[in-house]
């Protein structure tokens, strides 16, 4: 009997010690390196310029509490040009073998799909916020999404046109693989819903002249017009085609204060299918984000920069998770686990999201449109 | 044919905005020699010029233009005398001036977006008329395009072929050798010529400002549609520069009606290929 409690005794020692240890001798680093591969330069630098900003916003936050139990985050920023895969890759390996980052947060599509070997190789977890291909899903084990991906957002957006009566569809679209996917997407489902589609046109990314196109789609008479494409083409797109005399409905998948610019006046009636981001006094953490974005920068938050802003507090807790777990846990095989013990995270948005086993996250996505020049929540909307 | 014709106005549209480019960029190359890439960024300033005098200083429109070209002209002048002279009077190959150029591209389009930002930069309150005649729609931003290159054609015209220094331009263009021969200050000639390019290209940009807006980077496609206009018109023919942006233009609009649009982007490098492969000299170059 005696011998029995002083092994259980000895165990329960045993067990305690090995916790404390176990925590006690996790390997550090001195700071939490986080990586950002992000438009900096090029056609598309908007979008670098307010990823960045909510990435250094959330950084300095979480630092000025101390950091993650001490350890302070430091964000490494690496330019793609705008989405050029080769830079990318250049830009990975830059991060992995002179920074040793073991996270890194990606924008756009090609870009993102060139890395993903790297990341699988090297063991480095991806957050994914702005790329928005359905062919990002599942190309590394390590990768995340905390962006609704453009097929999805494009459905929900023909399901709205579909709700409104629309038969006739035509489409506004970008030449790549963004933009393709949601055509891929749309048209079946739409076809399926009993619509035709009367005109799909196509525009290269960063293109400034959009007339012919627009002139096409106008001559093909539709009920409603389709922008599947991203900043600044959406605004330019808007504008044209009021310019052209066009009243039909037009419905895209985003609208960013850049877009908001270019449009002018012609934004007006504007609908769009969008990750639900609208700051209001309800929801605390989402307006003291863009309270102090907006003293920052000087200009209102997007949803581009909420996700990144977001994504460094989902890889904070993602590192406090995975240290409490000891030993060399700056692994993305451990970021990973600890992921999916609890794929639940606060959200800027509101509320939480939660990643789903097919790595994206669950977000809200709502239908807006452009009233009085702001954009007004009208209601959620899923595809059917 | 509705879309035909519609189509026909919009490439008249574009052929006129890439008319212009060339012209500007058609002069700067056939009086000084130099493959001027660095025009597209100097396109890029003067479109920034005209938006930080009607948007930040609240110029009217017409003058923000006016400080549009000063810029470009100023801009231009610049270029030349900064980067491109010092290798001229080195006596350096094309190639090194070319390589000069390019990057003095990379580095004038990084200090554009870094100075002021990388947003989309438009003016306030553009004038938005819009104009139906049946079928066909044009705005009035694109009537101003067309009359843009009508005006500042005639004028060019009339410099060159009507002023002691504008007839020194054309001499230069015929041949540098024997305008120094006879006397012409090569050098400042080659100054007016990249002054006179510059805010020739300024035109445009300005246009293009108020009608979609403008970005740091608009200055790539500009200079390459200036350049495979200039190929296609005849290297050395101001006359066929223009007739190659605005053939370039139509082609480019019109060709669309029964080819998929993701198609036009390569247009241009079509034309370009068909051109250099069965009239080298240009449409309308000489022999």
């Amino acid at each position: 009997m005696f011998k029995l409690q002083r092994s259980l005794a000895l165990s329960a020692v045993a067990l305690l010690a090995a916790a404390t240890v176990g925590s006690a001798s996790a390997k550090d680093p001195e700071t939490y390196k986080i990586g950002a591969l992000l438009a900096m330069s090029g056609q598309a630098s908007f979008y670098g310029t307010v990823m960045s900003a909510g990435i250094r916003q959330a950084v300095e936050e979480i630092n000025a509490k101390g950091g993650v139990d001490g350890i302070k985050l430091e964000a490494i920023i690496e330019d793609h040009k705008s989405g050029n895969a080769q830079e990318a890759v250049s830009a990975m390996n830059r991060l992995i073998t002179i920074h040793g980052v073991k996270m890194v947060m990606t924008s756009f599509s090609a870009p993102t799909q060139a890395v993903a070997p790297l990341a699988d190789q090297h063991h480095i977890l991806l957050l994914n916020g702005g790329g928005v291909s359905n062919s990002l899903v599942g190309i590394s084990k390590y990768m995340f999404h905390n962006r609704s991906l453009a097929a999805d957002l494009g459905l929900a957006a023909a399901a709205h046109l579909n709700s409104i009566g629309a038969k006739k569809l035509a489409v506004l679209h970008w030449k790549n693989d963004a933009g393709d996917s949601v055509v891929r997407a749309v048209r079946p489902y739409w076809e399926k819903a009993g619509g035709s589609v009367v005109a799909v046109e196509a525009v290269p990314q960063g293109v400034t002249n959009m007339d012919t196109q627009i002139a096409k789609i106008r001559a093909a008479n539709p009920d409603a017009i389709g922008l599947w494409m991203f900043t600044p083409e959406v605004g330019l797109a808007v504008k044209r085609i009021r310019d052209f005399g066009m009243k039909q409905p037009v419905i895209g998948i985003e609208y960013t204060e850049n877009d908001a610019k270019i449009a002018g006046a012609q934004g007006e009636g504007y609908l769009f299918i969008n990750d639900y981001f609208a700051p209001s006094p309800d929801q605390p953490w989402s307006q003291q984000f863009a309270t102090d974005y907006e003293k920052r920068t000087g200009s209102k938050p997007d949803f581009y920069a909420a996700n990144y802003y977001e994504g460094v507090y989902m890889l904070a807790e993602i590192l406090k998770r995975a240290r409490a777990k000891g030993g060399d846990y700056m692994d993305a095989e451990v970021f990973k686990t600890v992921l999916y013990e609890n794929p639940t995270f606060d959200s800027v948005y509101g509320g939480q999201m939660v990643i789903q086993p097919n790595g994206v996250a669950q977000k809200r996505v709502g239908l807006f449109q452009v009233e009085g020049g702001e954009k007004k929540f009208k209601s959620f909307v899923t595809a059917d | 044919m509705d879309l035909l014709a519609q189509l026909a106005v919009n490439g008249l549209v574009n052929g006129s905005h890439y008319a212009l480019l060339a012209l500007g960029f058609g002069l700067i190359f056939g009086t000084t020699r130099v493959v001027h890439f660095a025009y597209g960024p100097v396109y890029a300033l003067s479109a920034y010029g005209c938006w930080l005098a009607a948007a930040v200083l609240g110029a009217p429109l017409w003058l923000a233009g006016l400080a549009g070209i000063a810029t470009g002209a100023v801009a231009g002048v610049l270029a030349y005398l900064v980067v491109y002279r010092p290798f001229e009077k080195r006596g350096s190959s094309t190639l090194v001036v070319l390589i000069a150029s390019l990057g003095l591209f990379i580095v004038l389009e990084n200090a554009i977006g870094v100075v002021f930002g990388t947003d989309t930069k438009v003016v306030p309150s553009p004038p938005s008329g819009i104009f139906l005649w049946g079928p066909l729609v044009v705005t009035g931003v694109q009537l101003a395009q067309i009359l843009a290159l009508v005006v500042v054609a005639g004028a060019v015209g009339i410099y060159l072929t009507r002023t002691r220094m504008g007839k020194a331009v054309l001499a230069m263009t015929d041949s540098v050798e024997m305008a120094r021969i006879v006397g012409i200050d090569t050098a400042r000639v080659s100054v007016i010529a990249f002054a006179l390019g510059s805010a020739i290209a300024a035109v445009p940009a300005c246009l293009i400002l108020v009608k979609d807006g403008a970005t740091a980077h608009i200055g790539f496609l500009a200079v390459f549609m200036a350049f495979v206009s200039v190929v296609v018109g005849g290297v050395g023919s101001l006359r066929g520069a223009v007739l190659g942006g605005l053939a370039l233009g139509l082609v480019e609009s019109t060709g669309m009606i029964r080819i998929p649009t993701e198609w036009q982007s390569s247009v241009a490098f079509v034309v370009l290929f068909v051109v250099l492969l069965f009239r080298p000299r240009g449409l309308f170059g000489g022999r």
